[in-house]
C-alpha cells in the first residue's frame, strides 16, 4: 500500500480525487441543463434546490429520525434474515437430502423480486412495522441462505476431519472449525444478503411506511417537491455505501487479512 | 505417554463409486507391537491412507476390526491421532492455537495447557513462531506444527499419512530426523504411511509393502539398522534395496493383464 510521509497527510485521500472530480462534473453538468430551462424548474430541480431541501429536512429533524427508523428497521430484519439463514444453510449442507431437495426452491425464491411481496405482507400485517419487517426478511432470506450454504461448503473435509479426530463433534465442531473456517465467506456472504435486505426495505418503505427514508422520497412524490423526491434518493445513496464500505468490506478486508488472504498492509 | 498396541483383524474395505464398487483393502492382518514404528509403503491408490483412516476411526471398513490394547475401536478418538499429508493446521488460529486446539477440546484447564504447547512449541523448535500465523509459515513448519499438535494430546498412536509428501527434499529429510528423535524420546506407537521407499526404511523399524488395488500385504520386512539412522545408514541402504524389489515386482505384476475367471 501507499502511505503518505505521516499518516495525518492529505495523501491519504488522494485516492478520493477521481470520485470527487466526477461528482463535481455531474452537479456542473446538472447545473448547466437547469440553466438551459429546458424543462420547468418543478420538474427539473436545480442542485441547490436539492440542498437548500435537504437543509431542511435536516433542520426540522425529519431527517434524522428517517434516517434513525429505516436503519432500526434494517438493522431487525437483517438480524433475522442472518439467524433463519443461517439455520436454513446449516440444515441444507448438513442433510445433503434436504439441501437437494429445497435448493432449487430457495434458489428460485432468491430471483424473486422482493417488492412483489408487498400485497401479501399488507393482507397479512396491514400497514404496519411487521410488514415492512417481513418484506425486509423475505426479501434477503434466501438470498442470505444461498450464500450462506456455499460459505459452509467451502470449508476443506480434511478441518472438519482433523477437529473430529481431536475429539471435537457436534457444535464445538461447528462453532470452532465450521464458522472460523468459513469467516470470510461468511462476511461476504453477509455483504450480499444487507444489500438485499437493504433494497427491500426502502422498496416497502417507498409503498407503504408513514416514517423513514423511502417514505420521505414518496411524501415529495405526493407534494410534487422534486427537490425532496431527489435529496432522498441521494440520502437513500449515501447511507447504502456508507453501510456497505463502512462496515462490510472493512470486516471482509480484516477477515481476510487475518487469513493471510490479502496482503498485510 | 505410553503407547498402546494394534491388531488389524481381515480389515477390508470397499467403495461405492460411480464407476461401481471398487475394492480398496482386502483381508490385511496386523499386529503392532506398543511403542513400536511401523511404516506402510506402496504404491499410489493400494488404499493405505484408507487404512490409517480405518485405525484412526474416521472410516469404518466393510470386513474386519482393529483393536487397541484388545479393544475394538469405534469411530475417532484423540487416543489415536493423524498428521495429515497437508498438515490441515487451522488458518484461522495462531501456532500456538493450533497446538492447544485438541487440549481444549478436551477441556485441559488454561494452566495447565499452556505449560504443555510451550513444551511441544519447544520440542518442534517454534519457539520464536509461537503467534505467528499459519500463513507466515513455510510448509515444513506447518507440519511441525501438525506434529505438535499430535504429539501434545500423548496419544496412544500416531497416525502419519504422507506427512511430508509435499515438502522439498531437504525439507522432508529433515523433518524425517525430527520425527525420529521424537520417537526415540516418546516410544509412541507410529504408523506411518508413505509411497516413498526410502522414507519407508529410514524411519520404519518393520516397514508393510502393500500391493495395488486391492490393497494386501505382499511383505513384512524387519528393519533392525542402528538408529538414529539416515539415509546413508548402509543397513538403511539394503532395506530401501530390498523393498524397491518387492514393489517393482508388485508393479509389474499388476501391469500384467489378468485372467478373467
Amino acid at each position: 500500500m501507499m502511505r503518505g510521509r505521516e499518516p495525518g497527510s492529505l495523501a491519504r485521500f488522494r485516492h478520493l480525487v477521481p470520485m470527487v472530480l466526477v461528482a463535481v462534473a455531474f452537479v456542473g453538468i446538472w447545473e448547466l441543463i437547469v440553466r438551459l430551462q429546458i424543462w420547468p424548474r418543478y420538474l427539473f430541480p436545480s442542485p441547490v434546490d436539492v440542498a437548500s431541501s435537504l437543509y431542511d429536512l435536516w433542520t426540522q429533524a425529519v431527517l434524522l429520525r428517517a434516517i434513525g427508523a429505516t436503519l432500526a428497521r434494517l438493522g431487525v430484519g437483517f438480524l433475522i434474515s442472518l439467524v433463519l439463514g443461517a439455520i436454513l444453510a446449516f440444515l441444507m449442507v448438513h442433510f445433503q437430502t434436504f439441501g437437494k431437495g429445497i435448493q432449487p426452491y430457495v434458489l428460485g425464491l432468491q430471483t424473486f423480486p422482493s417488492i412483489a411481496w408487498v400485497p401479501l405482507a399488507l393482507i397479512w400485517f396491514g400497514f404496519s412495522e411487521a410488514a415492512l419487517l417481513f418484506v425486509t426478511i423475505i426479501g434477503s432470506l434466501f438470498a442470505v441462505t444461498v450464500s450462506f450454504a456455499d460459505a459452509l461448503r467451502t470449508v476443506p473435509p480434511v478441518y472438519l476431519k482433523a477437529a473430529r479426530n481431536m475429539g471435537s463433534d457436534g457444535m464445538d465442531l461447528i462453532l470452532r472449525v465450521t464458522v472460523p473456517a468459513a469467516l470470510p465467506h461468511l462476511i461476504s456472504a453477509a455483504k450480499i444478503g444487507w444489500s438485499f435486505a437493504w433494497r427491500s426495505l426502502i422498496g416497502a418503505e417507498v409503498i407503504f411506511a408513514t416514517v423513514g427514508l423511502g417514505f420521505l422520497v414518496n411524501q415529495g412524490r405526493d407534494a410534487l417537491l422534486l427537490p425532496q423526491v431527489m435529496g432522498m434518493m441521494v440520502v437513500i445513496l449515501l447511507v447504502g455505501v456508507l453501510v456497505d464500505r463502512g462496515i462490510f468490506s472493512r470486516t471482509q478486508e480484516w477477515a481476510s487479512r487475518r487469513r493471510g488472504l490479502l496482503p498485510s498492509g | 505417554m505410553k503407547g498402546a498396541a494394534l491388531k488389524l483383524v481381515m480389515v477390508g474395505k470397499r467403495f461405492n463409486g460411480k464407476a461401481g464398487p471398487t475394492e480398496a483393502l482386502r483381508d490385511i492382518n496386523l499386529q503392532i507391537s506398543e511403542g513400536e514404528f511401523v511404516t506402510i509403503v506402496g504404491p499410489s491408490g493400494c488404499g493405505k491412507s484408507t487404512l490409517l483412516n480405518i485405525v484412526a476411526g474416521l472410516e469404518t471398513p466393510t470386513t474386519g476390526w482393529v483393536e487397541m490394547d484388545g479393544r475394538r475401536i469405534h469411530g475417532p478418538g484423540a487416543d489415536r491421532i493423524v498428521v495429515f499429508q497437508d498438515g490441515a493446521v487451522f488458518p484461522w488460529l495462531d501456532v500456538q492455537g493450533n497446538i492447544q486446539f485438541g487440549l481444549r477440546v478436551a477441556g485441559v484447564p488454561r494452566s495447565q495447557r499452556e505449560a504443555r504447547v510451550d513444551e511441544y512449541i519447544r520440542m518442534v523448535q517454534l519457539e520464536k513462531f509461537a503467534h505467528a500465523r499459519i500463513h507466515e509459515l513455510s510448509g515444513g513448519m506447518r507440519q511441525r506444527v501438525a506434529l505438535a499438535r499430535a504429539l501434545v494430546l500423548r496419544p496412544s498412536v500416531l497416525l502419519m499419512d504422507e506427512p511430508f509428501a509435499a515438502l522439498d527434499v531437504q525439507i522432508r529429510e529433515e523433518m524425517q530426523s525430527v520425527v525420529q528423535d521424537l520417537w526415540l524420546r516418546s516410544k509412541t506407537t507410529t504408523l506411518f504411511v508413505t509411497h516413498d521407499v526410502r522414507e519407508a526404511a529410514v524411519l520404519g523399524g518393520r516397514i508393510v509393502v502393500l500391493s495395488h488395488r486391492p490393497g494386501t500385504v505382499s511383505a513384512v520386512l524387519t528393519n533392525n539398522a542402528p538408529r538414529p539412522r539416515t539415509l546413508e545408514t548402509p543397513e538403511v541402504v539394503e532395506q530401501i534395496r530390498r523393498s524397491n524389489e518387492i514393489l517393482k515386482a508388485e508393479v509389474q505384476w499388476s501391469n500384467q493383464p489378468k485372467i478373467q475367471l
